[in-house]
């Protein structure tokens, strides 16, 4: 009987380990998320361990830190591309030092290829990098409405860089597109990104000799010239507010009854942006308020309020069949061609 | 009189002609060396110039002498062309290409991509590219005015020789990260899922994807792979498989990226899970007849 029991014992509680070791396993659920693996000369992205050609991966950030990223604090964390996420990361410095070779007496460190991006966007806003047209990080720009970000993980060739970001009304800037050459165990400085102020108007059409407000975002203080298109063109200066806000009530006396056009560009600190997206507004005999912006992005063709790889598929797939869905005919030509990619390509977010 | 009204009239030509030449992007070839010797190899570049405007759709056809030269390889490491709708190809004795840039690409130098030829015999080979369009990044797909530039070679038994030819690639690096979404659209496949996917390689360039779907967690490594194109079609349309995606550069580096399902199995539904919980029982099994022994030897 005394054997007995002993037996039943040693069995419960072998049985209880073993299930105390599996169970993780067992109710361990995943996450969706897109990750990635390696093998030999591969590597393997959603394992959890940061491997060659990985960044970081899930909680595995292999000691980064926002720190280390060239920010002054935060909390980092790693994408769904196993690149680091430095949005959640406050800035306020200037770069780091240099990362020097340093032989000295511990082992060997490998150089990082990366690349570090400065500019100014609008204050607080959100600010999207994308590497060769994909999403590679995000950050919050300063009150001053500069933003930077440190891409490590590269390897040594050309890459095309773009950068976005939405002003405090949800109007998206365009996309400022740079190549970039990055040299394999440097790291590449890309500075004075100017991002164009965002342009908005009060009206769709104005009644002649009265005000059209025109209005947008750009950097604190920053001298604003806003361009109003007539048969002669009309330039006008004011200075955004400390919150980079702008406003200028144009008077419209000396247009023509019509359509006209009005764009917008900065200047600060010696530094200037291109010219900012172009504004439609008709002069006539009455005042039309402007309907709020449609969030309904040209090229979204699955309506994720995105124009990414998803929407270049479904254009892809239509590409030059018969009957394509009015959604990918951009154009509205009855065919999906390469016009319709080109326009995809402009209102392009990543 | 006469004189003054030609000077108006060429002054105005001018004027209209001058701004169309200043925004022109231009399309040309550029190699190493214009002369080659018969059997041998060389690479030409196709590049773009457009400093003044940005562009963001290209297309065109290469055509080439077949009786002369031969495609080896189409290298599109660096390009600047992020997405191709047509990746560059050999089809019917022309290398076909087309693809966009989102945001557009402004600037000199932008390289399209890189082919090695191999000489057949001599003569004088003349690169041209028929039906190209470049399109402005400006939202309505205007098209650029371009310029291009053909490209001879010639071949010759007596052409001086010039190391190296071709740029030899030494790729030691993964394909770039890439994050592949899975999604679905009415309009494709009858609105079944699908999984898109693209990345780059800077040294030599991507191959090839493969795609394996598996419920399985960790006996995914039995399953088999399956060559394919984005967009692909998902086999499990109730999302209960994990979805890897390997893309493989042309030095054989590979890059696989985990997609978790959306919709996983419970756990009893897997049988992994009671596997292990019969390894388990096995194990505890084992241990117990070991205490057994051990204690009836005692």
């Amino acid at each position: 009987m005394a054997t007995f029991s002993y037996q039943n014992k040693s069995i419960i509680t072998t049985a209880f380990l073993i299930l105390l070791t599996f169970l993780p396993i067992l109710l361990s659920h995943p996450v969706y998320a897109s990750v990635q693996e390696a093998s030999t000369r591969s590597s393997v992205c959603g394992n959890g361990v940061k491997e060659s050609g990985e960044q970081c991966d899930g909680s595995d950030l292999a000691g980064a830190s926002c720190t280390s990223q060239g920010y002054t604090g935060g909390n980092l964390s790693c994408s769904a591309s196993c690149t680091f996420n430095t949005s959640a990361c406050t800035s306020g410095g200037g770069g780091g030092g240099g990362d020097g070779g340093g032989s000295g007496g511990s082992g060997y460190v490998a150089p990082v290829t990366s690349a570090i991006f400065n500019g100014r966007a609008y204050p607080k806003s959100t600010v999207t990098l994308l590497k060769d047209a994909q999403i590679v990080a995000t950050a919050i720009a300063d009150t001053n409405a500069t933003f930077s970000f440190n891409i490590s993980g590269l390897t040594g060739g050309n890459y095309i860089f773009s950068v976005y970001s939405e002003d405090n009304k949800g109007n998206r800037s365009y996309l400022l597109t740079f190549p970039v050459s990055v040299t394999s165990g440097a790291t590449t400085q890309i500075s004075n990104i100017f991002l164009a102020p965002t342009i908005a108007v009060d009206k769709s059409e104005v009644k002649l000799g009265d005000n059209l407000a025109i209005f947008g975002q750009s950097s604190p203080n920053s001298e604003i010239t806003i361009s109003v298109n007539s048969n002669e063109e009309f330039f006008n200066k004011i200075k955004a507010d400390s919150g980079g806000t702008y406003l200028y009530n144009f008077d419209t006396s000396p247009l023509e009854i019509g359509q006209h056009f009005t764009k917008s560009k900065a200047a600060l600190n010696g530094e200037i942006t291109s010219f900012s997206a172009t504004i439609g507004f008709a002069v006539g005999t009455k005042n039309v308020l402007a309907q709020p912006s449609a969030k309904i992005l040209k090229g979204d063709l699955n309506s994720d309020g995105r124009v990414n790889l998803i929407d270049f598929s479904i254009t892809a797939y239509w590409y030059k069949r018969s009957s394509p869905p009015a959604s990918a005919d951009l154009n509205g030509d009855g065919k999906v061609d390469l016009i319709d990619f080109s326009i995809m390509a402009f209102y392009w977010t990543g | 009189m006469k004189h003054f009204l030609t000077k108006i009239l060429s002054a105005l030509l001018l004027g209209l002609v001058l701004p169309q030449f200043v925004f022109a992007a231009d399309i040309f070839f550029e190699a190493k060396i214009n002369e080659v010797r018969i059997g041998e190899q060389f690479e030409v570049n196709l590049f773009v110039n457009t400093p003044e405007e940005g562009i963001n759709a290209f297309e065109g056809e290469i055509t080439f002498p077949n009786d002369l030269v031969k495609v080896e390889e189409i290298r599109d490491g660096n390009s600047i062309v992020n997405f191709w709708i047509d990746k560059p190809e050999v089809q019917n004795g022309a290398i076909v290409f087309s693809g966009i840039t989102p945001g557009g690409f402004q600037g000199n130098k932008g390289l399209f991509f890189s082919v090695v030829f191999e000489t057949k015999s001599e003569g004088v080979a003349r690169f041209e590219i028929n039906d190209a369009r470049v399109l402005r990044n400006d939202g309505t797909g205007s098209q650029a005015v371009l310029t291009i530039a053909p490209f001879e070679m010639t071949i010759s038994s007596e052409a001086s020789v010039v190391v190296p030819v071709v740029t030899k690639v030494k790729d030691i690096e993964l394909p770039e990260s890439f994050a592949p979404e899975i999604s679905r659209d009415e309009s494709i496949a009858n609105g079944k899922w699908f999984v898109v996917f693209a990345t780059q390689d800077k040294a030599s360039g991507i191959d090839h994807y493969k795609i394996k779907e598996t419920q399985q967690r960790f006996l995914y490594i039995f399953s088999k792979w399956i060559s394919g194109e984005s967009p692909y079609v998902l086999q499990d349309q109730e999302l209960k498989s994990y979805v890897f995606i390997k893309a493989v550069d042309k030095a054989g580096n590979e890059r696989i990226v985990k997609i978790n399902p959306q919709n996983p199995l419970g756990w009893y539904e897997n049988y992994e899970n009671w596997l292990i919980v019969l390894l388990g029982l096995v194990i505890a099994y084992i241990i117990k007849n070991f205490l057994w022994w051990r204690h009836l030897k005692k």
